[in-house]
């Protein structure tokens, strides 16, 4: 894959991630573009559109659009797909997910986005262990929260994840 | 003991009235003030304003001694935000470096994230990392050295991978499935941009190929679909192990929690379907190896769901990449049929795509469908227009030219893209090559565009 950009109806970028090496300039200019360009669709037309020379693929999900650039060999409606595999795991995580939860926590977002999808291609194709890697990292910081509260002052602690009890099947 | 006991009693009252858990930042953290104020004006000018004074406020915090971990944290998500909307905050790039180094936990792993965000692989900055990645591959928490493999994976500079590749290579060994996995795809990583520097290890890439956890085994699919496009002969022993897979999958063999929407591991079948047409490509033997799993993966792709669709599309590409098989030619050429014939649009697309893409080798499927192709020479909407032109464009002979470069002209003309308007400019000109006698008239039009 290329690259992922969310936004929204009115063309706010919510989300962007490059799997490319590419300048500051450069990418907004195309961000803004084929912003504009998926905008302009109607909703009974294709998700799939050759622009420039990407494929892209897209998806409405309510006021959110899910778009994807991918390389010339990839197959679109496993795209589609990738792109539902991340709804489903934003669903999970935030239960019954809408736009203001991905505003609010956009950095989550990336998270879950990182463990499902690395460099570009999907490396875990079993939801529940994306969504446990999620969990147990957010254990691991309710864990060093909590020691911290119940020491202030001392350092934090150092936490080997054995004596934690995580990563337990 | 008293002291501990005192000082348990202290932070009781504090632990007892706590804030919600802070996984989850309420509304009223910074971000969401920032977000809110920009939702609520109206005009650009305004939002520069606002996010400019933001921009100003988070430079100086940045650069204070005393903020700490905690307070970076949120500083680098408004900044991130900040970048996200088009304005450039470069002032915090070394500060989230600082933050993937000094911090821990979710603060550490915000700053990876910043990192990976706002550098691209030939920044400068980006050296100042390698240490810290170094040093929290070795850490005794996993968690530290799963975020450090991800950042690897994801943005790292060409120079520095021979100082971190023997670390990585230790990873694959490692007890946890999703370490080796994140190493496989580090490694895969290395391979795209540096491909001498893993030459090496290509014995390993084998034994994550047979690793017992599926997870690692389809994350090694990735290089070996780089390394067979580049040379598939080395890989020819492979292909027994890669069919053994295949069907072990469309069989239903992986844990259930490889199941997606009831079929079973979709992306690691057209993985494999991909490695296969690849190995298969003008190669008898091979290809006949791979008949029974094929004609399988098309017998249990038959459910009406988009990815079923998506692993058909690609067996059908497959059968027909390889030494041909009448029979398989014949299922596949059914089902390229009912997605022309679908009416659904994404489908409608596809199909014709594939008959784009079969039509050298069986001229007569085209023609079946020649209804419905000119049917969606009219269809609303442009792509699929285009596709068909496309199409058109592979099956010109000498009676049909002239209505087709009429067909390519018209589509010219109301055409407002630059991009598209050269490429099919060109076809009509190496049309007009081909058949120079039919063309005549139509080279004027051609000339006046």
């Amino acid at each position: 894959m290329r690259f992922m950009l969310l936004f929204s109806r009115q063309g706010k970028l919510r989300l962007q991630k490059w799997y490319v090496p590419l300048g500051d300039q450069e990418k907004r200019r195309l961000g803004r573009e084929l912003v504009q360009t998926i905008l302009g669709r109607k909703a009974k037309m294709c998700s799939f559109l050759e622009w420039r020379d990407l494929k892209v693929v897209y998806k409405r999900y309510a006021s959110l659009y899910f778009c994807c650039a991918i390389e010339e060999q990839d197959n679109e409606l496993i795209t589609l797909e990738v792109i539902h595999r991340y709804v489903e795991l934003l669903d999970k995580y935030f239960g019954s997910v809408c736009e203001l939860d991905i505003i609010f926590n956009f950095e989550k977002a990336y998270f879950i986005l990182d463990e499902f999808l690395l460099g570009g291609e999907a490396q875990e194709t079993s939801k529940k262990s994306v969504l446990k890697a999620i969990e147990q990292a957010d254990q691991l910081q309710e864990n060093i929260d909590f020691q911290m509260r119940l020491f202030p002052g001392v350092l934090v602690p150092n936490m080997a994840s054995e004596s934690s009890g995580l990563f337990q099947n | 003991m008293s002291d501990v006991v005192e000082r348990t009693l202290t932070a009781l009252p504090s632990l007892l009235s706590s804030d919600p858990s802070p996984g989850r930042p309420s509304s009223t953290s910074k971000l969401g003030t920032l977000i809110r104020g920009i939702t609520e004006l109206t005009s650009k000018h305004d939002e520069e304003k606002l996010i400019q004074r933001e921009l100003v406020s988070i430079k100086e915090q940045v650069s204070s001694p005393n903020t700490t971990m905690r307070q970076m944290k949120e500083l680098m998500v408004r900044a991130v935000y900040c970048e996200m909307l088009g304005y450039e905050a470069s002032f915090s790039y070394i500060h989230a470096i600082k933050l993937a180094q000094q911090g821990t936990a979710l603060d550490k792993r915000v700053g990876y994230l910043a990192v990976s965000l706002f550098l691209n692989e030939s920044h400068e900055l980006l050296l100042l990392l390698v240490n810290t990645v170094l040093k929290d591959l070795q850490s005794t928490n996993l968690i530290e050295v799963c975020m450090a493999l991800t950042v690897v994976g994801q943005v790292f500079p060409k120079d520095m991978i021979p100082a971190i590749l023997p670390m990585v290579e230790e990873k694959l060994n490692h007890p946890k499935e999703i370490i080796r996995r994140k190493a496989v795809l580090a490694l895969y990583k290395f391979y795209l941009i540096a491909p001498n520097q893993v030459q090496h290890i290509h014995s390993k890439f084998r034994k994550a190929l047979c690793d017992k956890d599926p997870g690692v085994m389809s994350a090694s699919l990735h290089i070996y679909l780089e390394m067979v496009t580049e040379k598939p002969e080395s890989y020819k022993d492979l292909v027994v192990s890669f069919v053994t897979i295949l069907k072990q999958v469309v069989g239903g063999k992986l844990p259930i929690d490889f199941n997606y929407h009831s079929v079973p591991a979709p992306w690691l079948q057209i993985q494999l379907l991909r490695i296969l047409s690849l190995l298969g490509k003008n190669d008898r033997s091979t290809s006949e190896m791979m008949y029974e799993v094929l004609d399988e993966s098309l017998r249990r792709a038959e459910m009406n769901h988009n990815i079923t669709y998506a692993i058909l599309f690609e067996c059908v590409k497959t059968i027909y990449t390889i030494h041909p098989k009448a029979e398989l030619l014949e299922k596949a050429a059914k089902c390229i049929g009912n997605f022309v014939l679908s009416p659904k649009i994404n489908l409608k697309y596809l199909g014709l795509k594939a008959l784009t893409y079969v039509v050298q080798q069986d001229a007569n499927l085209a023609l079946q469908h020649q209804m419905t192709i000119i049917e969606c020479l009219d269809h609303a909407d442009l792509i699929i227009k285009r596709e068909t032109l496309e199409l058109l464009f592979r099956i010109t002979n000498g009676q049909n030219v002239k209505v087709i470069v009429e067909k390519l002209l018209e589509f010219l003309r109301h055409s407002k893209d630059d991009y598209v308007t050269i490429d099919l400019g060109g076809k009509v000109t190496e049309l007009a090559e081909k058949y120079p006698s039919e063309m005549i008239s139509n080279s004027l039009w051609c000339m006046n565009e």
